[in-house]
């Protein structure tokens, strides 16, 4: 294999290894796939979203399968920033990837106040923050700022008061114009956008006459959804200067190089992550493949360059 | 030696009709993998990676295990596209495997009396229960509940086990559910000298929750949910209890009786 391939991707002033990482809400704190993973060959970890307070998360059923893809209605249910720091933080700074810290909150206070508490007790563990504006299963878990581009651009130059490290901004596809959200992202300083999160979905159990998820609606992701975020990658990278890291439907190389092509300068894993847990690892060596099979050497030369 | 669980190519070594509604499929263990104990489960991914429907990988629980084979079985019905892929498995054939996955069964030895029920397809971990019992020395009753006669299983692993059989339109034995049995046979055998171990549907696990809670009696039922990871990352499976909502790929299958909020469930 080609050891002269640059893969490695710069995010504001710190670089992460490689291209693939794994999306947040299918990784937990990565424990959880000990011994089932090579995490040298993940670039980065997103941790499942960290509140100020633990949530339990919404009323089961929380999941069904859909055609190639699955809902869910989890409801950000996580530990809490304090035990995410003293159980969750030490194991996951052993990992050799970057561990990127999803945050999510109600309120701006709340945001801000989680990724104070991180700044606090942590120099090195942490490699940046990915802000979820953008779930679409609480009623105030991001989506009511993640709608508004006045409201993300406020949240994330108040943000990146708070931190010197990567700022990545999660946009939802759950609205008219993503480009204008991604710009006010880029207008409040992210250091990049990542899309996209779950679109709004909702399974009816027609013998029973009522939704099959407790809270009726969910969000969609898996193959069923890829069309959608790499034609939404294409129109942001068109919009934005700062990198895109993109996501939705990616099983293999080739739906990944998809991705790259319209202009994600990183990728991330996410349902397929259940289906095969080294999905990440067969990625980043697919990626590899193609690049040295087509001299090129640094996917800067292909991100963005399908038209 | 591997505590985690473990990801491995096994293959299929023998696909057996057990009656009407059940085969059992026998495959390979990977040796390096910890021993799978009764309550756990594997996940298998359905299709092989050809194509993607169905999509998610699928949680079977163990009905037996032979260390010195390295075999493991478990037992299903044909009910959708995961299950038909199953029944579809010759002799060699590869399958992706995930496992062992779940707590098991606590077996209590501080109580004397072990009553394992199963109902339907629930009788897949009973079977591993009921074996791994015997070998310990450990004697139990086994009640099984089915629709009919045609869901009674003929290997010698049921009849070993020594099943005391319920069906649901009496034509093999008691008619009516496991949890009728128990309430008109054998509750005043029951105190707090007993655990009862129950895998099978809803309604069941609640009746027999109820009667041992009723009677003082240890209770551990194995419940079932969708999954998505199996191994405890993304929240998907959870079922309420008195300590929140519970995953049932982690903290389960197997959970105390008394700790399920079964009006919730």
């Amino acid at each position: 294999m080609g050891t002269n391939v640059d893969l490695s991707v710069r995010i504001g002033a710190n670089t992460i290894p490689n291209p693939v990482g794994v999306a947040s809400g299918t990784f937990g704190y990565g424990s959880e796939y000990r011994g089932l993973v090579d995490f040298s060959d993940i670039g980065a970890i997103y941790t499942k979203a960290v509140t100020l307070e633990p949530r339990p998360g919404n009323a089961p059923p929380r999941l069904i399968e859909t055609p190639s893809g699955i809902l869910n209605s989890i409801g950000l249910a996580n530990v809490g920033v304090e035990k995410f720091i003293t159980d969750k933080l030490p194991y996951l700074s052993t990992l050799p990837c970057a561990v990127i810290v999803n945050a999510a909150g109600a309120t701006e206070d709340e945001y801000r106040r989680v990724i104070d508490r991180i700044e606090n007790v942590d120099a090195n563990g942490v490699f940046g923050y990915e802000i979820n504006v953008s779930c679409p299963n609480v009623n105030h878990g991001g989506l009511a700022f993640g709608t508004d581009p006045a409201q993300v651009e406020r949240l994330t130059s108040s943000l990146r008061k708070s931190t010197k490290k990567p700022l990545i901004i999660k946009l939802t596809p759950n609205v008219t114009d993503i480009t204008a959200i991604a710009k006010a992202a880029e207008a409040g300083g992210a250091d990049a956008v990542s899309l996209i999160n779950t679109l709004v979905g909702m399974v009816i159990d027609v013998k029973g006459k009522k939704a099959v998820l407790g809270a009726k609606t969910g969000g969609l992701s898996g193959p069923a959804v890829r069309p959608v975020g790499v034609a939404l990658t294409y129109r942001v990278k068109r919009a934005v200067s700062i990198p895109i890291i993109g996501m939705g439907g990616i099983t293999s190389a080739d739906d990944a190089l998809q991705y790259i092509m319209a202009g994600a300068s990183a990728i991330q894993i996410g349902t397929a992550n259940f289906v095969n847990p080294k999905t990440a690892s067969l990625v980043l060596s697919g990626i590899r493949k193609y690049c040295v099979s087509n001299g090129v050497p640094s996917l800067k030369e292909i991100c963005g360059i399908a038209e | 030696m591997i505590t985690h669980p473990t990801q491995f190519i096994s293959r299929a070594l023998d696909n057996n009709r057990l009656s009407d509604g059940f085969y059992e499929l026998e495959l390979e263990w990977n040796s390096h993998a910890p021993a799978p104990t009764p309550g756990q489960f594997l996940t298998i991914r359905i299709g092989n990676g050809k194509g993607t429907v169905p999509l998610l990988r699928r949680p079977f629980a163990f009905s037996s295990f032979d260390a010195d084979s390295s075999v493991v079985r478990i037992i299903y019905q044909t009910r959708g596209i995961g299950t038909e892929f199953l029944a579809s498995a010759r002799r060699g054939e590869e399958l992706d495997v995930i496992g062992p996955l779940g707590t098991p069964f606590a077996v209590d030895t501080d109580r004397s009396k072990h009553i394992i029920v199963a109902g339907g397809i629930g009788l897949g971990p009973m079977l591993f229960l009921s074996s791994y019992l015997t070998s310990r020395n450990i004697s139990s009753r086994f009640v099984f509940g089915c629709r009919n006669e045609g869901f009674i299983p003929s290997i010698k692993r049921f009849t070993a086990a020594n099943p005391l059989i319920c069906t649901d339109d009496g034509s093999a034995g008691f008619r009516g559910t496991a949890a009728d049995y128990i309430n008109a046979n054998i509750l005043p055998d029951i105190n707090t000298d007993t655990t009862i171990y129950a895998c099978g549907p809803l309604p069941m696990l609640k009746s027999v929750s109820k009667i041992a809670k009723d009677r003082n009696a240890n209770c551990l039922v194995s419940l079932e949910a969708v999954m998505a990871c199996g191994v405890g990352a993304c929240m998907g499976c959870v079922v309420p209890t008195v300590n929140g909502y519970s995953r049932v790929c982690k903290e389960g299958p197997i959970f105390n009786g008394k700790d399920v909020l079964w009006e919730r469930m």
